[in-house]
């Protein structure tokens, strides 16, 4: 019988330290890991435990993953102390992808902040692969500070394709960094771009505050409830609903998550904290 | 079929001694102000009755343990027959089926110890002061999901076989004991046997309306702030019910290999759903406290299509603060102004 606790090691390859708070984990697993964008996997430590993330890149390669972590908790303090050559385990993949045939044909707005870059990374690779299926892509990606700005060198690769316009703000520029895109908060990047909201889909990722205002911003300028996604990050300790941790309401951010709907979740509580 | 009581004692005494390796599970008593049960193995020195009501500790804990390795899975399991067990618990552990062996998931080490147990309930013949199944579509007699159960009518036991495994213990009986035909009159007996348990129930909850809680998501926040303001978030409640299965997963390895180990959890705790970085849905009190409530009334019917609440009353027994769940729910119920949130 299978035991779903069981790990994958993996030994990491290279790391990248995107911001001085967060880094990118190059990982290669003893087997290949497949996944679909916007599911997440259980990354441990042997001794120290075990968080959710999302990989962050495409899910059109499964040999080697991509896992973006900022530091804010006991794991990811011990996960920013790893170095080339050391182990950890992955578990998963868990939770619902994003649905990428509705994206078909259509004017995709992607819009994230801060860390939540991680899963859109992954989001957006996969749409490159496949660029001929969709109209258009326009990434709105925020930070606080210039130096908080995650996959820099990536950026400016991504601006050169001819169906995607990139649009980066940051919230402030503290004396001595240099920027030269806008300086607001993520979510007032919409004021200026060009938004088709009708039938058309947009993600959301960020810290919770720009997820619940990002939301309300969206519905005012005419998106529908049922194409805004959004990747709910609960406290997803088991990743198969089973230690009920991770629960909004009916739903299991890990199981019918961590992909929603707006309109699925919206009459929930505490969805934003 | 019948068994006469002595006998089927005597069964259960001869397996446990036995050499066939089968470990045969009782409640015994322990008297105090009210009569306590636990599930003990059955040895020479026990005084036991597979009558009265259910145990002090639910009987989730002999087959989905406190404290268990999962990766890699603890050690093997040894058959074994567990005798006594009440309705409410049969019900909890049908629920429990439900939550850890589905499509998506498996814990293996309740698999096992499912598989391996067989299940002999017995019709409730006494109440606990806290009981209340009558109040929740529950019934003090097992219906379904037992191997075997018992009904109690004079110094006999009606048979009742529910499953090939119960057959097999049949078979085994069958060896050295007698088993009796059955009649409509002892059908008719234990039917009544069975209405007195009821009605004692129903004048034990007399004050407490039968309700189905559906609407309790909707009530107002302020009530439930009131109610619970004697909690101590201590998750006593949580520890000691039978369907709750929240679990927290510990990382115990010392080198380089991957450990496992998973332990209950409580809502009612603060930490529970708290994520890195500090944000928590639920950081107050009375918010914990409240989502017991829907977790068992709504949450759980819109996962497994049925409450979490069995009515076993041992939330109320544990309680260190003599919270009755059936007064909270009877007043919240009663509330007609209904919750607002916002986003």
């Amino acid at each position: 019988m299978h035991n779903a606790y069981e790990v994958v090691p993996g030994t990491i390859y290279n790391i990248i330290q995107e911001s001085p708070l967060i880094r990118t984990l190059q990982i290669r697993p003893e087997r290949p890991i497949k996944f679909l964008t916007g599911q997440f996997v259980e990354l441990s430590l042997p001794g120290i435990g075990e968080g959710p993330f999302t990989p962050s890149s495409s899910h059109y390669t499964s040999d080697v993953m991509d896992i973006t972590i900022m530091k804010t908790g006991f794991v990811t303090e011990y996960i920013h102390k790893t170095s080339i050559g050391d182990t950890v385990g992955i578990r998963g993949p868990y939770g619902s992808r994003y649905p990428l045939e509705k994206f078909h044909n259509k004017d995709i707005l992607i819009l994230g902040g801060g860390c939540g870059l991680a899963p859109l990374r992954s989001l957006f690779l996969t749409l490159l692969h496949d660029i001929d299926q969709y109209n258009s892509i326009t990434f709105l990606a925020g930070a606080k500070t210039p130096k908080d700005c995650i996959y820099k060198e990536l950026f400016a690769e991504w601006k050169k394709y001819n169906k995607v316009k990139i649009y980066r703000s940051v919230d402030i520029v503290p004396e001595g960094d240099s920027w030269d895109e806008e300086v607001c908060l993520v979510t007032k990047l919409l004021q200026k771009i060009k938004i088709d909201p009708k039938d058309n889909p947009v993600i959301v990722c960020g810290p919770p505050v720009m997820m619940k205002f990002g939301t309300m911003d969206l519905l005012k300028y005419g998106y529908s409830e049922n194409n805004i996604y959004l990747s709910m990050e609960k406290k997803m300790y088991c990743g198969f609903g089973q230690c009920r941790h991770c629960v909004i309401g009916g739903y299991y951010a890990c199981k019918d998550g961590p992909v929603f709907t707006y309109a699925q979740i919206k009459n929930e509580e505490a969805i934003w904290e | 079929m019948l068994i006469k009581i002595s006998d089927f004692y005597s069964f259960l005494d001869n397996i446990s001694k036995g050499n066939n390796n089968i470990e045969v599970l009782i409640p015994v008593p322990v008297n105090g102000t009210e009569r306590r049960f636990f599930f003990t193995r059955l040895n020479e020195s026990n005084n036991y009755d597979l009558g009265f009501f259910r145990s002090v500790d639910p009987i989730k804990v002999l087959f989905y343990q406190p404290r268990e390795s999962v990766l890699p899975i603890s050690a093997k399991t040894v058959k074994r027959i567990i005798a006594g067990i009440k309705s409410c618990d049969m019900k909890a552990i049908q629920l429990l089926d439900k939550a850890l062996v589905n499509n998506d998931f498996v814990d293996i080490s309740y698999k096992n110890l499912r598989d391996s147990t067989y299940i002999i309930t017995t019709d409730c013949t006494e109440t606990h002061s806290s009981c209340h199944c009558t109040l929740l579509d529950g019934k003090p007699f097992t219906e379904s999901g037992f191997d075997l159960n018992l009904s109690p009518v004079d110094d006999y036991y009606l048979i009742t076989i529910g499953t090939d495994k119960g057959k097999e213990l049949i078979e085994l009986i069958n060896q050295n004991y007698r088993l009796l035909d059955d009649n409509e009159t002892v059908h008719m007996e234990i039917s009544q046997l069975r209405n007195k348990i009821i009605e004692k129930l129903t004048n034990q909850n007399e004050k407490f309306l039968p309700r189905n809680h559906d609407d309790l998501r909707e009530k107002d926040l302020a009530h439930w702030n009131e109610e619970s303001k004697e909690c101590i978030g201590c998750g006593a409640c949580t520890n000691i019910c039978p369907t709750c299965y929240c679990l927290i997963l510990n990382d115990e390895s010392t080198g380089k290999e991957f450990i496992k180990v998973r332990s209950y959890d409580s809502c009612q705790l603060h930490g529970y759903a708290r994520v890195a970085g500090g944000a928590s849905p639920r950081p107050k009190m009375y918010e914990r406290f409240r989502n017991r409530y829907l977790c068992k009334f709504d949450y759980m019917k819109k996962n497994f299509g049925e409450s979490g609440c069995v009515g076993c009353g041992r939330c109320t027994e544990a309680c260190a603060a003599k919270i009755d769940f059936r007064e909270v729910t009877q007043n919240i119920s009663m509330i007609t102004t209904t919750a607002k949130h916002s986003i």
